[in-house]
């Protein structure tokens, strides 16, 4: 039934070994789908079908009638009408306003201390560079969650060391009112991806060949002007990479408020897109209005990634 | 037929697994399993072994003294994390697979929501009148819904004041006994630079409790429909109550109730008081420095309406839908609950909640109390306050999202917004909520 399309081998090439070509062929061919086979396998059942499944669902709608639905059950397509529910959340619609506003201030912050961190190592003034890349870079190892109970310990009143200093000097500070708690948050975002997104562009700056440092030196540039001039424009694409990856990763934002949720009473079950699409799949047992707001979220991600791109690129030419 | 490319091959494949899937996981806890013909319990000299998911630790210990009497009907305990934290997904999703534990535990207020789902046996279909008589009227009108009876009362919050004597003695006030007079102290106490108490923004369970023993009776089923009263007269005085206490400052709302902060603050002698449930004593004792300086009081009356405490909490053991032993789960957590060495068991091993069985406390809890300074606290406080309750009030299908909703207008009180407000207009939403599910559902007024 299923014949594997196949070029004959060409014998007459001249330098092919005519005697081996045929079964070299076959095996080279088979060779790469063997080797993809777990990786593509994998990739379908926990990638591509949860995404069809759950594009799937979003257009399903359960509803059941009577005081539990002991009246009947009925399951239909519903086109749009999850959708239109997700977005009449005001909840959800405020948890994606204010993820962009953590967006805005926290990934320029992160990118602009990284930036300096990665020009700072890799200044020729520098000591002992590799204790402290390791040092920036030691708070990615920690989970999000354990950092976000150690970061907890220094925010909450009547155990943080900080609070209680800056109380004998007579500041009342808060770290977890409804209006500081998000940059709170953020701070402990910062702190652990500063050293992680620094590494990449320590990379991209190792990358530059050793000439242009010279030629700049011959030129007479000071650091500054090699910062400026050189080096920068050199990590735009580093710059870039790491933009976007953190901007998916703001809307992606859900252990840190979970965690701190059980510290901070301003922080609600819908405060991060993703955790509202949690509260909604499995606190509220509604999986296809869930499965609406993932698509959302995904589609958001889309959006900033794709305009943000289009912006440098266009910039660039 | 046509030679298929490997490409093709693929598509179709992945088409199909993805068919499948969608076929297969579109429509979990749709059908009833409280319609069919009932399982008959198992012969004699068969051996089952019954599976209980809970949160309740050391329940293994619980279980192995029931094993021990009955060696045919084993079970084994398997730990899950509480309710909302995990456990209830970790239920949900074994029983959209068809699967799940024959015992599971399922707080009073969750009991409807895995109704919903269809995730219930009815408990009278394999005979449960005759155990009704032994268990508190409160919870089993908790557990009991339409016709039927969907989970077996496991523990219970019956509401106290747990009171500092000696920071109330600082401000020449006793344990007030009235919310009257509990506003009054709460003056005095916060003039001395502490907190009577503190409203959690985010978590509006404590806030219904306390409208509960006002007398609010949120849900009722009239026939094929709920009717909503969330705004009633009784909602609305305690909320307007409230209101004022955090307007003018006596309580604290920057944390809540057994939170790390409220633990430091606790300690650093700064809370005179907590209105709490009869579980909160073991959490009392975290307190660092707390031996010997708490006392118990009931809960102070709404003037002279309402009743004389309320409830927070409170959990039971329901038969799972996929149950293959309803008959056996049923007569284990009826044992669990009522027979002496079951409640000893589980205050001893898993430090259970109050006793759903009017009529035996628990030996641990009939004797005086170091902690509480050799007060017989149980016995003089909550065993009248279990029978002082709200026989009313029911669980409805929603509860953690009508939570959730009014705890989101309670947060509105940080930016000039009221208790009164977020009850009004939580009764909409919640209407909307409910008709979002095609639930039936009408506005009492």
């Amino acid at each position: 039934m299923i014949a594997v399309t196949e070029r004959p081998a060409d014998a007459s090439r001249p330098g092919s070994r005519a005697g081996t070509g045929k079964r070299r062929h076959r095996t080279s061919a088979a060779a790469p789908w063997m080797l993809l086979g777990p990786f593509l396998a994998l990739f379908v059942l926990t990638f591509i079908l949860p995404i069809i499944v759950a594009i799937g669902s979003s257009f399903i709608r359960v509803t059941r009638q009577g005081v539990f639905g002991e009246e009947g059950v009925t399951t239909e397509f519903a086109w749009f009408a999850n959708y239109a529910q997700a977005l009449e959340n005001g909840n959800f619609i405020a948890s994606i306003g204010r993820m962009l506003l953590f967006g805005v201030v926290q990934v320029s912050v992160m990118i602009a201390l990284c930036t300096v961190l990665a020009l700072l190592l890799e200044s020729a003034s520098v000591k002992w560079p590799g204790f402290f890349r390791a040092v920036y870079f030691l708070p990615y190892g920690i989970p999000g969650v354990i950092a976000t109970i150690l970061w907890s310990f220094l925010y909450v009143p009547g155990l943080s060391p900080i609070i209680d200093i800056a109380g004998a000097m007579g500041i009342e500070l808060d770290f977890l009112g409804s209006g500081t708690v998000l940059w709170s948050i953020a701070n402990i975002v910062t702190w652990t991806y500063t050293g992680y997104n620094m590494m990449i562009i320590v990379a991209q700056l190792k990358a530059i060949p050793n000439e242009v440092y010279e030629a700049a030196k011959v030129d007479g540039a000071g650091p500054f002007r090699v910062a400026r001039s050189i080096q920068l424009p050199l990590i735009r694409p580093a710059l870039i990479l790491t933009t976007v990856f953190s901007i998916i990763g703001t809307l992606q934002l859900f252990a840190e408020p979970q965690v701190l949720q059980t510290v901070s009473p301003a922080i609600d079950n819908e405060y991060t897109p993703n955790l509202s699409a949690y509260t909604t799949a499995f606190a509220y047992n509604d999986y296809n209005v869930a499965a609406a707001q993932a698509v959302l979220i995904a589609l958001v991600a889309f959006a900033l990634s794709f305009v943000f791109l289009r912006l440098t690129s266009r910039r660039a030419s | 037929m046509a030679p298929m490319t490997r490409r093709q091959l693929l598509a179709w494949a992945a088409a199909g697994g993805a068919t499948a899937l969608l076929a297969g996981c579109s429509t979990p806890g749709t059908v009833s399993p409280n319609l069919g013909p009932t399982i008959a319990p198992a012969g004699s000299g068969e051996k089952i072994t019954l599976t209980y998911w809970a949160w309740l630790k050391d329940l293994q210990k619980v279980a192995d003294v029931w094993n021990a009497d009955h060696p045919d009907i084993q079970v084994e305990a398997v730990w899950i994390p509480g309710g909302n934290d995990g456990g209830y997904q970790k239920l949900y999703s074994a029983l959209a697979a068809g699967g799940g534990p024959d015992l599971a535990q399922v707080e009073m207020r969750t009991l409807p929501e895995f109704l919903l789902v269809n995730g219930l046996i009815d408990l009278r279909r394999y005979g449960v009148d005759e155990y009704a008589s032994r268990y508190n009227t409160t919870l089993w009108n908790q557990v009991s819904y339409v016709d039927g009876v969907y989970g077996i009362p496991q523990d219970s919050g019956p509401m106290a004041l747990y009171y500092r004597p000696d920071l109330l003695q600082q401000v020449g006030a006793t344990a007030p006994t009235t919310w009257d007079e509990w506003f009054e102290v709460a003056r005095a106490v916060r003039d001395a630079g502490m907190y009577l108490e503190c409203f959690a923004l985010d978590d509006a369970s404590w806030f219904a409790a306390m409208a509960t023993q006002a007398g609010a009776s949120w849900f009722r089923i009239d026939g094929d429909r709920w009717i909503i009263d969330m705004a009633d007269e009784a909602t609305l005085e305690t909320a307007r109550f409230f209101d004022r206490a955090i307007d003018e400052g006596l309580m604290t709302t920057s944390y809540s109730q057994f939170s790390p902060a409220w633990f430091a603050a606790a300690a650093n002698d700064k809370i005179a008081s907590l209105a709490g449930a009869s579980w909160g004593d073991a959490l009392l004792q975290g307190v660092s420095g707390a031996e010997g300086k708490w006392r118990v009081a009931p809960l102070p009356r709404w003037g002279d309406t309402g009743y004389g405490s309320t409830f927070q909490g409170g959990s039971t053991a329901a038969v799972l839908a996929n149950s293959k032993h309803p008959r056996e789960a049923l007569e284990f957590a009826v044992w669990m609950t009522t027979s002496e060495a079951g409640i000893n068991a589980m205050i001893e091993n898993s430090g259970i909640g109050w006793s759903p069985d009017d009529a035996y406390i628990g030996a641990p809890r009939q004797q005086p109390s170091a902690f509480f300074g050799g007060q017989n606290y149980n016995e003089e406080v909550f065993v009248p306050a279990a029978k002082d309750q709200n026989n009313e009030w029911q669980w409805w299908p929603l509860t953690q999202q009508s939570f959730n909703i009014l705890a989101d207008g309670f947060r509105a009180k940080a930016s000039g917004g009221s208790l009164v407000d977020a009850v009004v207009q939580g009764q909409r939403d919640v209407i909307q909520a409910f008709r979002n599910k095609g639930l039936r559902i009408e506005a009492a007024s």
